[in-house]
């Protein structure tokens, strides 16, 4: 079936079998590698996409349900001036990210939690990753660095 | 000017992760590239009474098929070679590979799978370390003796029993008799699944003549040696490239995927691409091995430890994989940290119809530190001594001898760690209030000692280049560590210093990310290295500069005239002059930590006989227990941890924070539960990991002590801190609740379980 979106704020026309994932599309059609798969079951966030601001997994996100819709990817969050968002930026300097499989699945659902919190306590920041698994960081430094971006966003 | 050593310079590799733009092993994608699947075992054992492939052949999409028949009728393993590719009359574990398809994709080659005629007579089998040993137990293979072992290798085994090793020191049962107190435990341990985020995954491709294999592998050089092994090709026919590795944690060391895309890929002549779902990676995954210790030691009136006798069964599942090497453990562990009289071991590795076991970060130091300090927390108790106090009068100091006759020169360390642990958290006020315990669990650990190297280039532009085949598995070892000390040699910032993924082609043998060695052992080559590199930046420069060599000195990027800083050439002119003069300007450098002496005959099957380059841990936990549900949370976590010199503390901290989370999921949560033979979980759900909501912020002191061999001091960080996780939190909880748990993982329904049996 054929399927219109805007992904990365470039508009794309796919045409998909319907049960195709979101995440295969992106993957294997958009060459948008930067979305992982790891579960394929909806249950690490390694996957997680921004749909219409919303933090999807999209491993079980089905391509056709995405019609008319905005999708970013972690490949869309730098700045049209080609700089790291701060959130990205704050990963780098706080060693948030080690083996790194899992960074654009966390970038993702902590950049949509900033939209709408933009000052997340611990335990709110703690609370918006619990569907994202990450294996080495034991995930203090992920915190940190969302607790960096806040700081200086406040200065 | 500056140095880089102690800096928490930000990783080579944090930009391109972040962006998106890393290519991790399962990202890669080659033209006209094909998919393969493997068919695999549904049963712990049987005989396969029937397989018929020729509708999977004709199914759509599908290149090809192969089994046994198509393979080498020969078995393989890193050091017995025990592991047939595919099953050919028997299937001994639940997933074991019968038989691999190719095809247009991967959805394409399962469906084809579904076409599959297998039957398989269940036969009985033997899923419980303890029953395995039964004089009538089924064997799980009954053709143990025809196995041959890698050269030079032998160790004592038979029937279930994949390895043994024996030590049995005079005066065990004098020092049992005259003992005033004899204490005896029993601990059993689960097995742990290393869920790394990346499914192991491998391409091949085959020009008619040699094999590329692309993986995302902690031991590229394992990659090809093994697939080798299995294929009986020459090791040089294979060359290994790795790509960005999305986690391993050990089990990305041994072979998976990569003889079948290999075999296939020959078969096809296109690329052939595998990688696993997870229930399947899961299934499959060389996980850290579940265990029986049992433990005995004999105290004499006013404490000493006069004679231990301790008993470990290892699950090797059904294949030996490096189980083997890790029978030697028990030999560094249980005549560590305190002082101590002869101690018997005996460890056993056993076959069990489950998947093959093998390393996961720390190994078997997890469950034998679990057992070691379980067990000192109840001598103390015995004796009436305050835990804490009881062990720091024991700990062993400089000089210390293990069972092995191993010195231990730097030992007195211990006693350092739980000083600056008391500075931060004092013993006394931890564990206050209902519920609420504190436990403390001391570790001693190595550096793996496996070589390494690498070659040095000065590139034109004045920065260097590191060609190496050693890995970046995440730990920052080679993103931070390597690089910081390869700028360092140079007076370079780590920015200017490029780390060359791994090529087998390309870069000298490297032992792989295991065992903390990575900074120390690579680190130490570029050192090696450096001295032949700059001999030539300084002959270059003294020429240029018309000044002595003894008079120069590297700096921010240039060679200056000592005391005359405004003296100076940038190393790419010097690059520059070199390659018109002499040719460019490169060196080598290889290193190996030499092993420490041991008595050869302390034990029998002793294949990892020392414990080269230790360092020396404590850590303190306190947690509270809810009554009601059984469920633990963790209060505080504190961590003395000697690390001989902190190159990059951020990333040292990073290593710390993950390690122990993973050790609390091995104390608290993840277990493979084993029923018959069958996982009883299949999803990341199912088994259970750390939540970001479920780990505390982890309060680290580092102590240094600069090893006069390693790279500026610096010993192996990354694989200790899980280590004594489970044994602190075991006993913070049995302090909380006042009854023993000798069993990991510590979960609510044990946890109720033994509160029941308290009232
Ligand atoms: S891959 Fe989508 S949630 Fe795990
Ligand atoms: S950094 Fe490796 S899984 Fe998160």
């Amino acid at each position: 079936m054929r399927i219109e979106l805007t992904v990365n704020e470039r508009k794309v026309m796919l045409d998909v079998p319907p049960s195709e994932t979101l995440l295969t599309s992106l993957r294997e059609r958009l060459h948008l590698t930067g979305a992982k798969e790891a579960c394929v079951e909806g249950e690490c966030g390694a996957c997680t996409v921004l749909l219409n601001g919303r933090p999807v997994d999209s491993c079980i996100y089905p391509t056709a349900a995405s019609s008319e819709t905005q999708i970013t990817t972690v490949e869309g969050l730098r700045g049209t001036d080609g700089k790291l968002s701060p959130l990205q930026q704050a990963f780098v300097d706080h060693f948030a990210v080690q083996c790194g499989f899992c960074t654009p699945g966390l970038l993702m659902t902590l950049s949509a939690l900033l939209a709408n919190n933009p000052d997340p306590n611990r335990a709110e920041i703690q609370q918006a990753i619990v569907g994202n698994l990450c294996r080495c960081t034991g995930y203090v430094q992920v915190v940190e660095a969302v607790e960096a971006v806040v700081r200086e966003a406040q200065r | 000017m500056t140095t880089e050593i102690g800096q928490s310079s930000v990783r080579s590799d944090a930009v391109t992760k972040t962006t998106g733009s890393a290519m991790f092993g399962t990202d890669i994608a080659l033209p006209g590239m094909l998919h393969g699947r493997l068919l695999r075992s549904p049963v712990p054992a049987g005989r396969i009474v029937k397989l018929d492939l020729s509708q999977v052949v004709a199914a759509p999409g599908v290149h090809g098929v192969s089994t046994a028949a198509d393979v080498p009728d020969r078995r393989s393993g890193l050091v017995l070679l025990d592991a047939p590719l595919f099953a050919s009359d028997f299937v001994r574990y639940e997933g074991e590979p019968i038989a691999a398809v190719v095809a247009e994709t991967r959805e394409l080659a399962n469906q084809a799978l579904e076409f599959a005629v297998l039957e398989i007579e269940e036969i009985p089998s033997v899923t419980d370390i303890e029953a395995a040993l039964a004089p009538d137990a089924p064997l799980v293979h009954p053709d143990w003796e025809s196995f041959d072992t890698s050269p030079g290798m032998t160790w004592p085994r038979s029937g279930n029993v994949v390895a043994e090793s024996f030590a049995d020191p005079e005066g065990v049962e004098e020092a049992f008799e005259k003992a005033a107190y004899v204490v005896e435990d029993r601990f059993e341990t689960g097995r742990q699944y290393q869920a790394y985020m990346e499914p192991r995954m491998a391409i091949a491709e085959f020009d008619g003549q040699r094999f590329t294999i692309h993986v995302a592998h902690q031991f590229p050089y394992n990659v090809r040696d093994r697939v080798a092994g299995a294929l009986d090709l020459s090791p040089s026919q294979i060359r290994v490239i790795g790509h960005h590795i999305g986690g391993g944690f050990g089990a990305k060391l041994d072979t998976g995927l990569e003889p079948y895309a290999a075999l296939l890929a020959r078969q096809v002549g296109r690329p052939v691409r595998l990688a696993n779902d997870r229930p399947e990676d899961l299934l499959t995954c060389q996980c850290r091995e579940n265990a029986v210790i049992r433990i005995r030691t004999a105290v004499s009136e006013d404490g000493a430890l006069l004679a231990r006798d301790v008993e470990v069964l290892m699950d090797s599942g059904a294949h030996a994989t490096d189980i083997p090497f890790l029978t030697s453990i028990p030999m560094h562990v249980f005549g560590s940290l305190y002082r101590i009289g002869p101690v018997r071991i005996k460890t056993r590795a056993i076959y069990t119809n489950t998947a093959p076991t093998g390393a996961f970060r720390g190994v078997n130091g997890t469950h034998l530190y679990f057992a070691l300090e379980r067990h000192m927390d109840h001598i103390a108790n015995e004796l009436g001594l305050d835990r804490l106090k009881y062990r720091r009068s024991s700990l062993q100091s400089d000089g210390a001898q293990l069972p092995t006759g191993q010195v231990l020169d730097d030992a007195g360390i211990l006693s350092e760690a739980f000083d600056a642990i008391e500075r931060k958290a004092p013993w006394a006020e931890l564990g206050i209030g209902p519920n609420r315990g504190v436990g403390v669990a001391a570790c001693m650990w190595l550096t793996n000692p496996m070589p390494g190297s690498v070659t040095l280039k000065l590139n034109s532009d004045g920065t260097l280049g590191v060609l190496t085949a050693a890995t970046e598995n995440g730990s920052g070892a080679i993103a931070t560590g390597v690089r910081q000390i390869a700028a360092e040699e140079f007076g370079l910032s780590a920015e200017q210093v490029i780390v060359t993924m791994p090529d087998t082609d390309a870069a000298a043998f490297d032992a792989g990310s295991q065992g903390s060695r990575t900074t120390h052992i690579v680190g130490r080559a570029v050192h090696e290295a450096a001295v032949q590199v700059r001999a030539r930046i300084f002959e270059t420069a003294a020429s240029l500069l018309e000044a002595a060599v003894e008079d120069l000195e590297l700096a921010d990027g240039a060679v200056v005239v000592v005391g005359t800083p405004t003296t100076r050439i940038p190393l790419a002119d010097i690059a520059a002059a070199a390659q018109a003069a002499g040719g460019p300007i490169s060196g080598s450098g290889s290193y190996t930590t030499p092993m420490p002496s041991v008595n050869p005959t302390c034990a029998s099957g002793l294949l990892f006989p020392a414990f080269p380059t230790p360092t020396y841990h404590v850590h303190v936990a306190e947690v509270e227990v809810d009554p009601v549900t059984g469920g633990i949370r963790v209060l505080r976590y504190l961590v003395a941890q000697e690390v001989g010199r902190a190159i990059n503390p951020q990333a040292i901290r990073g290593q710390i924070q993950g390690g122990v989370a993973q050790g609390l999921g091995y104390a608290l949560w993840e277990n493979l539960w084993i029923d018959e033979g069958r996982y009883m979980q299949r999803t990341f759900e199912a088994y259970g990991l750390p939540l970001a909501t479920d780990i505390p912020e982890i309060e680290i002191v580092l102590l240094e002590h600069p090893d006069p061999a390693g790279p500026y001091g610096a010993k192996g960080v990354a694989e200790p801190p899980i280590i004594p996780v489970a044994a602190a939190i075991g006993n913070a909880v049995a302090d909380a609740i006042g009854i023993s748990i000798n069993a990991v993982p510590i979960t609510p329904e044990r946890v109720l379980e033994a509160l029941v049996d308290l009232r």
